[in-house]
């Protein structure tokens, strides 16, 4: 058999096993195993007495990839983003950005959801990780939505996509790990996803207003506050701007002779969070606590990067990559049609592969030919198919695709936000989330048409750092 | 037959000699022999070596530098200041070294066989400021260079600052370093170019070795017919890779002029300061710390020196 | 996925192994939890050294990449005990009694294979960089400040061993359920009411910010 419809088999078997309920990161490396043993096994034209052969080189193959991809600079951002997240909720400050939110810009119809999505951009400033954003999220915002009567799945649903807002405003694990595998400038990465991020939050808080206009029932606005409550809330989020600031400063200085590389820029931030905890009274216990929480969360991500990998290591020797590589440049259709097409695709794939592993399989592969679609990696704007020059359009693309991933963190089957938030708030099954993220698929396609029709919302910035 | 060839990044000039001899063993066997070239999609790089010794696949490029546990005996290749002046020269001492029973039989603890270098040239620096051409305005710098280089670095007071190769440019525009020592190749797919306002062009101070091995089980496999035109293919992909590279060699002088980024020349006598202070210890520690564990150091170098001289002589 | 299941406890001999296990696994969770801490005490420490003493920590990225298995693997087991590790549970999650404990064996049965075969693995690749006669007994070490790597790998095949020792229970205790019939079996993970999870949760929070 030949190895692309090796590819083919295995991944329909491990679209089989998620769907019947195996833990999906060992699902993964369950595929990959198996597929590794398959395609040995054929190279040898399938003789019994080379099974054992095959059998002996996939696991070996197979047990490379666990250490051997984790241990990475790159990802151990990830961890750093996720401990940030669970201190800064530690240290108060995700319920002040809240408290903030709501006084302010609750009077809105759906206000509360409003708020929260305003809430979770400000937190994405200091997280680097959408799911922990949603998890943290999940335990402050869902309780205050129903207490006031919203509808659930419609709260678990905005919390699951205000979490996405995260991985867009810098710091950001997945731009970084975009920057990596393409080989482009962090920094300017980095820089790039600020405004389509708030753009995110604004499309994200028109459609929740638009929505609870027409149906009252989703969401009561909150009114009453006075000016004195108002600004009164703010000092308690003040210090979130610190941070920012910092982060800032180290993922790109302004004013020249910058900090550090935006790897220790997290870190630092982190740091600076976990003082501010102290300050507001954590101790060993809660640190405890917030340790607990980010190894498990950490671990859950990891077992599915490394069983995702396995997979990709798979499909890296049945070539399926290669295979569509091929294909795509044997297309004969517009430019601008081919990348939209290849958007379609990565919200196809999104929804059975989780992000980072999406990325990691698919860019060696998509990027040269978005890349020459473009005219090139040295193309002036002038000359180029997008109208912009090539190190634009790194960005241009990474800023595109990275959105497409944080869609797929909402989309079924494998959405991890839902999943985190179902996890916080056990009265939610995944569908129940999965059902109330759905009014969001929306906002983001609209997000992403503007991104696509009007570059210059992601390059502006950039442009400015020259 | 059909192989599997383990390398990484995209294709570019330190890769050309592999697609090269892929060309070539199709064209020599009428397709019967080929070899399927993938930039990262059958292992991690540092990881090659162990893909090898597996049998996942049949040939890999890996560097010596990335783990000098599992290739002792080539590292005398990376030691610091070793005089090597071009890509032939390069060349020549691989090809010496590779054939030493001594790196025959590390390589074989791992099933793998010697076919050929990726010869590199010197990791010369690129830095931000005034230009640094003597040794005491070494004193301080935060240089991004790895394991031996950045110890010969660390002899005359400059401080080895860890980042990973894409984080380098990163690193100079944020003044976490303000030298990187890279080959030119790299300077100018990094980036670090585009930051630097000045570029070492003699100082020399080394470079890495990057082997291609072959599975011995897989090459014993082979028929007569393919061994031969594996094996006679190597010249002619060298050649290749000699020329493909010349011409960015060639280019760079424009690069530099075109970027404004001003050559730094030593002086032979900080030249040879320099070779005193960092080369000479790190050789002698070098040559010691390999005789302990068995492996002749001393023979290695020797041979490294003597190849050069001979090289030099037939030109 | 914190808490989203709920592991029960009695007196018997797979609850006390449970229990046992659970010590274990909270401690490797623990020594994950602290890597990300030293991590990030790691980089300001980078940061401050260069910034304020002109003495950057010499090797960063080589001790990043020697701690990233602690951070990423040690807690494999503790995540499964709680039921942590996400799935689709759209289908297991219509069904009941004996039908779901036999998905649910099955599918643990799965895992413990696939473990099997990744502790061989990883303790290979473990092997291959482990040398007795080699200083440090290194055959592969890092690339700037050359650290023996074999600690790090040794993580892998050790922290799934414990992943399978704890799947071994989970078969013992879906297969138990299902041989029995049992409504709530003890020592795996459950899923609860809405009303049990609602209180679980309240407790957890409370006192918190
Ligand atoms: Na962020
Ligand atoms: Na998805």
């Amino acid at each position: 058999m030949d190895p692309i419809e090796i590819g083919l088999w295995v991944s329909g078997g491990l679209l089989l096993m998620v769907v019947l309920g195996m833990r999906v990161a060992f699902a993964a490396a369950m595929a990959g195993l198996v597929g590794l043993i398959w395609i040995f096994w054929s190279k040898k034209g399938m003789q019994w007495s080379e099974l054992d052969w095959a059998l002996t080189v996939a696991i070996k193959t197979a047990g490379q990839v666990p250490h051997s991809k984790v241990s990475s600079q790159t990802l151990s951002l990830i961890p750093t983003f996720i401990l940030i997240g669970f201190l800064a909720y530690y240290a108060g400050l995700t319920r002040a950005l809240f408290e903030a939110a709501k006084r302010w810009i609750a009077w809105l119809p759906g206000g509360l959801a409003v708020s929260t999505v305003f809430a979770t951009a400000g937190f994405a400033a200091v997280s680097g990780a959408s799911v922990a954003t949603a998890a943290v999220f999940a335990r402050i915002a869902i309780p205050e939505m129903l207490a006031i009567g919203y509808n659930k799945k419609f709260a678990a649903g905005v919390v699951a996509a205000g979490g996405t807002l995260a991985s867009l405003i810098p710091p950001s694990a997945i731009l970084v790990i975009y920057a990596i595998i393409v080989e482009q400038d962090v920094g300017k990465l980095l820089l790039a996803g600020f405004i389509p991020g708030a753009f995110s939050a604004i499309v994200y808080a028109v459609l929740i207003v638009g929505i609870a206009t027409i149906w009252k029932s989703v969401g009561p606005p909150v009114s009453g506050f006075t000016w004195k409550q108002r600004f009164a809330s703010l000092p308690a989020a003040m210090p979130i701007f610190a941070v920012v600031i910092i982060i800032i400063f180290f993922v790109y200085n302004p004013f020249g002779d910058a900090w550090g590389t935006p790897t220790e820029g997290g870190a630092v931030g982190a740091f600076i969070v976990f003082l501010m905890a102290l300050y507001r009274g954590m101790r060993w216990a809660e640190l405890k606590d917030a340790l607990l929480e980010t190894a498990k969360l950490t671990v859950m991500i990891f077992t599915i990067i490394w069983g995702v990998l396995i997979y990709v290591r798979f499909l890296g020797f049945a070539d399926l990559p290669g295979a569509f590589a091929d294909w795509i440049s044997g297309l004969e259709a517009s430019p601008i049609l081919i990348l939209v097409c290849i958007l379609l695709a990565y919200a196809v794939l999104g929804m059975f592969m989780d992000a980072i592993g999406m990325l990691l399989l698919t860019l060696p592969v998509v990027y040269p030919a978005v890349m020459a679609l473009n005219g090139g990696e040295f193309v002036s704007a002038a000359d180029s198919a997008f109208g912009m020059s090539g190190p634009m359009c790194a960005i241009w693309f990474g800023i595109l695709v990275v959105k497409m991933a944080e869609f797929c963190l909402i989309t079924p089957p494998i959405g991890l936000n839902c999943f985190v938030v179902a996890g916080v708030r056990p009265d939610l099954s995944v569908q129940d989330v999965f059902k109330g993220v759905t009014p969001f698929f929306i906002a983001d396609a609209v997000t992403i048409a503007l991104l696509v029709a009007f570059p210059s919302i992601v390059l502006w910035l950039p442009s400015l750092a020259g | 037959t059909e192989w599997n060839a383990s390398v990484w990044g995209k294709r570019r000039a330190f890769t050309e000699h592999v697609e090269k001899i892929a060309e070539l063993v199709s064209e020599k066997t009428n397709g019967e022999f080929t070899i399927n070239v993938s930039y990262g999609g059958l292992s991690k790089n540092s990881d090659n070596l162990d893909g090898i010794s597996i049998g996942a696949f049949e040939m890999a490029q890996f560097c010596a530098g990335y783990h000098a546990d599992k290739n002792r005996a080539i590292t005398v290749l990376e030691l610091p200041f070793l005089g090597v002046q071009n890509l032939e020269e390069e060349v020549a001492v691989s090809r010496a070294v590779y054939a030493h029973p001594a790196v025959a039989k590390e390589m074989a603890q791992w099933n793998a066989k010697m076919l050929m270098t990726s010869p590199m040239p010197q990791y010369n620096l690129v830095g931000t400021g005034e230009p640094r051409d003597t040794l005491e305005s070494f004193d301080g710098m935060r240089v991004r260079a790895t394991g031996g280089l950045g110890k010969a670095f660390e002899t005359v007071g400059a401080v080895p600052t860890s980042v990973t190769s894409s984080e380098a440019y990163n690193a100079m525009e944020s003044g976490v370093v303000d030298t990187v020592a890279f080959a030119q190749h790299a300077h100018l797919s990094f980036g670090t170019i585009n930051k630097a306002d000045w570029w070492t062009a003699n100082l020399n101070p080394g470079t890495v070795n990057c082997p291609v091995v072959v599975n011995i089980d897989a090459y014993e496999a082979l028929s007569d017919a393919e061994k031969e035109a594996l094996d006679g293919s190597v010249d002619e992909a060298l050649d290749h890779y000699l020329a493909n590279y010349g011409e960015l060699l060639n280019r760079w002088d424009a690069v530099l002029e075109e970027k404004g980024v001003e050559k730094v020349m030593f002086t032979p006598e900080v030249l040879a300061e320099f070779k005193s202070k960092a080369a000479d210890p790190a050789r002698e520690a070098w040559i010691k710390d390999m005789e302990a564990q068995g492996i002749p150091g001393q023979e290695l170098y020797d041979l490294v020196v003597k190849t050069l001289e001979e090289k030099r002589a037939s030109n | 996925m914190a808490g989203s299941s709920a592991v029960l406890e009695d007196g018997s001999l797979l609850s006390r192994i449970d229990k046992g296990l659970l010590r274990l696994e909270t401690v490797f969770a623990l020594v994950s939890g602290i890597a990300v801490f030293m991590l990030m005490v790691l980089a300001v420490w980078s940061v401050g050294g260069r910034k304020f003493f002109g003495t950057p920590l010499a090797g960063y990225v080589d001790w990043i990449e020697f701690a990233m298995p602690l951070i990423a693997i040690m807690g494999i087991s503790y995540t499964q005990r709680n039921g942590g590790h996400v799935r689709m549970d759209i289908l297991i999650g219509q069904l009941k009694g004996r039908a779901l404990w036999a998905a649910e064996t099955f599918s643990v049965v799965l895992i413990f294979i696939l473990m099997l075969a990744l502790i061989w693995g990883s303790w290979a690749h473990f092997q291959r960089s482990f040398d007795f006669a080699a200083p440090m007994w290194s055959r592969d070490s890092s690339i700037d400040i050359g650290l023996p790597i074999w600690p790090a790998k040794l993580i892998v095949p050790m922290a799934f061993t414990v992943l399978a020792l704890r799947l071994l229970l989970q078969i013992w205790g879906y297969g138990r359920a299902f041989v029995l019939g049992l409504e709530n079996p003890v020592a795996v993970p459950l899923v609860q009411s809405a009303a049990e999870q609602a209180m679980a949760e309240a407790e957890h929070l409370d006192g918190r910010d």
